[in-house]
C-alpha cells in the first residue's frame, strides 16, 4: 500500500510538472466538444437548388413554390441555359437542378402527362438519397394536386387517401446534436487517457528511466495501478466537466439517471486507461505510441462505434470488428441513459463487456511487464 | 547541393529505422482505407418495421407490402397493439412503428384521407431523417396508384395532367457511399502523416539537442527543412500506389487526370507539413507536439468535408473550415475523381492549398531563425 502511494505520488508530481501537457489534456476536449457538437451535422435543410424553368408559366412557378415551401429547399440560382446547369452543379453550388420544359404549362392544361428533370449530385451519397426522396416526394404531390383541382374541375372531390403522422420519440426535434454529444463523450474520452497514459510509460523508455523500476523490487500489478490510478483520476475529471459542459450547453434531453451514467462512465474510464497501458508495452518510440493510439483508440471509436456510422449497416465481419473496441459499449449506454432513459435492466450486457475488456487488459499488461522484470 | 543530398540521406536513414512507424503509415494509407470502405456508409438499409394493421383488410395490405418489398425495409413485425410497438422501439429491436387505423380501406373507398400514424426512432438523426424521407416517398407513390385506379374505374382517366419526375443522380449514378469513403481515407491519410511525422521529426531533434549539431553546420535552414520533408513527401506519395490500386479495386471511377491527382496530394503533403513544422515550432517536447499535433488535425478533418458534408455546419463553421488546407485537398480529389474537373475549374483551390503551405513554412523557418541566431 505504501509502495503504491509513493509510485502515485511520483507519477503526480510528474504530470504537474508539465503544466502544457496537464492544460492540453483538459481543455482539449472541451474545445473538441463544441467543435464537434456543432460541426458534425448531417441535419438536411435549406437544400442549395438551382432552377432552369424554360417554361415560366404560372404552373412552373407553383411547382417552384412547392419545392420552397417544403422547407428543404432553398432557391439559389435561376439560370437560362444548359451549360449553366453544368457549371453550377461541377462546381458544387448546388446540390440539384430543376429543370423544366418549355411545354410544362401546356401539357398541363391539356391534360397529359409531363416530365421534369431533376438533376442530382450524388458525391455525398447518404445525403443525395435523403434528396431526392424528399424531392420525389414534392413532385409527387404537386401532380396529385393537380389530378385533384382537375377532378374538383368535374365536380368529383377526391381526398388523398392516405395522409402520414409521423412521429419522432427519443429525439423528437431530430436534431443531429442530441444524438452527437452522448456518443461524443465516449469517442473524447477514447481521445487524451490511453495516449497520455501510453506516453507517460513509452517516455520512461526512450529516456531509459524504466530500467529503474525494472531493477526496483517493484511487484508489476502495483507498478500498473500506480499509473492507472493517477491517470484514470485526471480521466474522471475530464469526464464529468465534458458530461457537464456538454449537457448544459447544448441542452440535451437527459432522461435516464445520473447516478448510473456516472458508474457507467468510471469504468469506461479505467478501460480507457488501461488500453493506454497495453499501447506502452508494445511501442518503443512516443511517435509510435501515438499513432497506434490513434490506430487503435480514436480511429475507432470514431469509426466504428456507431458513433456515427450506424453498425447495423456494415457488412456482418465489420460488425463482429466493432465489438473489439469498448467505444462501441460505452456509446450505447450513453446514448441509451440520455435520450431513452432506460435503466440497468437495459444495459447490464454492455457493462459486463467493459467490466471484462478492463481486467483483461490490467493482466496482460502487468504479465507483460512482469516478464521484463523478470 | 552535395551537402542537401547528404542531409537527405541522413533524414531516410533515420526515418528507416523506426521500422513500427512505416508499418503504421502503411496501414493508415491501406488497411484504414479497407475497412472505412467497406464498413462505413451513412446509407440506411435494413429498416426494422412494426406494423399494427388495425385495419386487416387488403388495401391494407397492399400498403404494407409497398415498405417489405423494398429494399430499404429488412425485418417486418406485425403486432396486436400499440403498445407492442412502443416496447419494439423501447428495446431498439425496430426502428419505425407504423399504425394503420380500423376504418382505412373504408374510408379509402369512399375517397376520405386516412392518418397513418408513423412512430420513428429519433435516437439516430440520421437514421430518422432517411426513414421518413422513404415513407413519404412510398406513401405518396402509394396515394398516386389509389388515384389512378379510382379514376380508372370511374372511367374518368383520360386526359388527366400528370408530373413525373425523373432524377438523374451525376457523379455517382449509383449512389455508392464507398467512393467518397475511399477518397476521404486517402485524404485523411496523407493529412495525417503529414502533419504528425514532420512535427515529430523535427521536435525530437530539439529534444535530444541535436538540433544545435544542425545549425553549426553550413545547411542553411531551407536546407535543413527540405532535408526534413524529403522522407515524409516521399513515403505520402508512394504510399498513394497501394491507395489508388484499392480505389480501384473498390471501382472507384478515376474520371480525371492522374497527374493533377499526385500533384494535388503533393501540394497537400507540403501544407500539412506546413503545420507540422509550425507546431514544432511552438512546443517544447515531443510529447506536446504529438498531443498539439493530434488535437490539430481532428478539428482540421472533420471540419474539412471529409466526413460529413461542409454546408450542413453553422455558418461560421462553414467560414472557418476555408483555412483547412484539408478542404481544398477534398474537395479538389472528389472533384478530380468522380467530376472529372480539370485545372480550369480546380486552380483557385490548388493555390489556396499551396499558400496555405508557403504561409506556414514561411512563419515557421522565420520563427525557427529567431532561435538559431539568438
Amino acid at each position: 500500500m505504501k509502495i503504491l502511494l509513493a509510485l502515485i505520488k511520483k507519477e503526480a508530481k510528474e504530470i504537474l510538472r508539465d503544466p502544457v501537457t496537464l492544460a492540453t489534456a483538459i481543455f482539449l476536449p472541451l474545445i473538441l466538444l463544441f467543435l464537434f457538437g456543432y460541426a458534425i451535422s448531417l441535419d438536411i435543410e435549406d437544400i442549395p437548388v438551382a432552377v432552369y424553368d424554360q417554361d415560366k408559366s404560372q404552373e412552373s412557378s407553383k411547382l417552384i413554390e412547392a419545392f420552397t415551401s417544403s422547407g428543404y429547399f432553398n432557391l439559389d440560382y435561376y439560370i437560362d441555359s444548359f451549360i449553366d446547369v453544368d457549371k453550377v452543379l461541377d462546381r458544387g453550388q448546388v446540390s440539384l437542378a430543376i429543370l423544366i420544359p418549355q411545354d410544362f404549362s401546356q401539357k398541363i392544361q391539356s391534360g397529359e402527362k409531363t416530365n421534369i428533370q431533376i438533376l442530382l449530385d450524388g458525391t455525398f451519397s447518404s445525403k443525395a438519397l435523403i434528396i431526392s426522396n424528399y424531392a420525389t416526394a414534392v413532385v409527387n404531390s404537386y401532380s396529385r394536386q393537380l389530378i385533384e383541382n382537375h377532378l374538383a374541375g368535374k365536380g368529383i372531390s377526391l381526398e388523398v387517401p392516405v395522409k402520414v403522422i409521423p412521429r419522432v420519440w427519443y429525439n423528437p426535434p431530430m436534431s443531429s446534436v442530441n444524438y452527437i454529444v452522448p456518443g461524443l463523450f465516449a469517442v473524447l474520452l477514447m481521445a487524451f487517457p490511453p495516449m497520455l497514459t501510453a506516453l507517460s510509460i513509452v517516455r520512461e523508455k526512450e529516456r531509459g528511466t524504466i530500467q529503474q523500476i525494472y531493477v526496483s523490487p517493484i511487484n508489476p500489478y502495483l507498478f500498473i495501478l500506480g499509473k492507472i490510478i493517477p491517470y484514470g483520476f485526471i480521466a474522471f475529471g475530464e469526464m464529468l466537466l465534458i458530461l457537464g459542459v456538454g449537457t448544459v450547453w447544448f441542452q440535451i434531453p437527459f432522461k435516464g439517471s445520473i447516478f448510473l451514467l456516472i458508474m457507467m462512465s468510471l469504468i469506461y474510464v479505467l478501460c480507457t486507461v488501461s488500453i493506454g497501458l497495453f499501447v506502452s508495452t508494445i511501442t518503443k518510440t512516443q511517435l509510435a505510441a501515438v499513432l497506434l493510439s490513434l490506430i487503435i483508440t480514436l480511429m475507432p471509436s470514431f469509426l466504428f462505434s456507431g458513433f456515427l456510422f450506424p453498425i447495423t449497416s456494415m457488412p456482418y465481419m465489420l460488425q463482429l470488428y466493432t465489438f473489439v473496441f469498448p467505444a462501441r459499449y460505452f456509446n450505447d449506454i450513453s446514448r441509451d441513459i440520455f435520450l431513452k432513459g432506460v435503466g440497468i435492466e437495459y444495459l447490464w450486457s454492455n457493462m459486463i463487456a467493459l467490466l471484462i475488456y478492463t481486467l483483461l487488459l490490467f493482466v496482460i499488461t502487468s504479465l507483460r511487464f512482469k516478464k521484463k522484470l523478470a | 547541393m552535395q551537402r542537401v543530398i547528404a542531409a537527405i540521406n541522413k533524414e531516410f536513414l533515420q526515418f528507416s529505422r523506426d521500422k513500427m512507424l512505416i508499418l503504421l503509415i502503411l496501414w493508415t494509407y491501406t488497411i484504414e482505407v479497407i475497412l472505412c470502405a467497406y464498413a462505413l456508409s451513412f446509407d440506411v438499409s435494413n429498416l426494422r418495421l412494426a406494423v399494427n394493421d388495425q385495419d386487416k383488410s387488403q388495401i391494407s395490405q397492399r400498403l404494407i407490402e409497398q415498405f417489405t418489398v423494398s429494399d430499404y425495409f429488412g425485418k417486418t413485425f406485425f403486432v396486436g397493439s400499440q403498445d407492442e410497438i412502443n416496447n419494439l422501439l423501447d428495446s431498439g429491436d425496430v426502428d419505425i412503428g407504423i399504425i394503420i387505423p380500423p376504418e382505412f380501406s373504408e374510408r379509402l373507398y369512399k375517397g376520405r384521407t386516412s392518418d397513418i400514424q408513423t412512430i420513428l426512432n429519433g435516437t439516430n438523426s440520421n437514421t430518422a431523417n432517411i426513414a421518413r424521407s422513404y415513407v413519404l416517398s412510398i406513401m405518396e407513390t402509394f396515394s398516386q396508384d389509389v388515384f389512378r385506379k379510382f379514376l380508372h374505374t370511374r372511367g374518368v382517366d383520360r386526359n388527366i395532367p400528370y408530373v413525373e419526375p425523373e432524377i438523374r443522380i451525376w457523379y455517382n449514378s449509383e449512389l455508392e457511399f464507398r467512393y467518397f469513403m475511399v477518397i476521404s481515407m486517402i485524404v485523411v491519410a496523407g493529412v495525417l502523416v503529414g502533419i504528425i511525422h514532420i512535427a515529430a521529426t523535427m521536435v525530437r531533434e530539439k529534444e535530444t539537442g541535436t538540433v544545435e549539431q544542425l545549425i553549426v553546420t553550413p545547411l542553411r535552414k531551407y536546407e535543413i527543412t527540405l532535408a526534413k520533408i524529403a522522407p515524409t513527401m516521399t513515403i505520402g506519395l508512394l504510399a498513394l500506389i497501394p491507395s489508388l490500386i484499392i480505389a480501384l479495386w473498390f471501382k472507384v471511377p478515376m474520371r480525371g487526370s492522374i497527374l493533377l491527382f499526385f500533384l494535388t496530394a503533393a501540394i497537400a503533403l507540403f501544407s500539412s507539413m506546413g503545420i507540422g513544422v509550425f507546431i514544432s515550432t511552438i512546443s517544447n517536447n515531443l510529447q506536446q507536439a504529438l498531443l498539439i499535433s493530434f488535437f490539430v488535425l481532428f478539428p482540421l478533418m472533420f471540419l474539412s468535408g471529409t466526413l460529413v458534408p461542409i454546408e450542413s455546419m453553422p455558418e461560421a463553421l462553414q467560414y472557418l473550415s476555408y483555412l483547412s488546407p484539408v478542404r481544398y485537398y477534398m474537395e479538389i480529389t472528389l472533384g478530380i475523381f468522380l467530376k472529372a474537373n480539370g485545372i480550369k475549374i480546380l486552380w483557385p483551390k490548388l493555390v489556396s492549398l499551396f499558400a496555405i503551405g508557403v504561409l506556414l513554412f514561411s512563419f515557421s523557418l522565420y520563427r525557427l531563425g529567431k532561435k538559431m541566431y539568438v
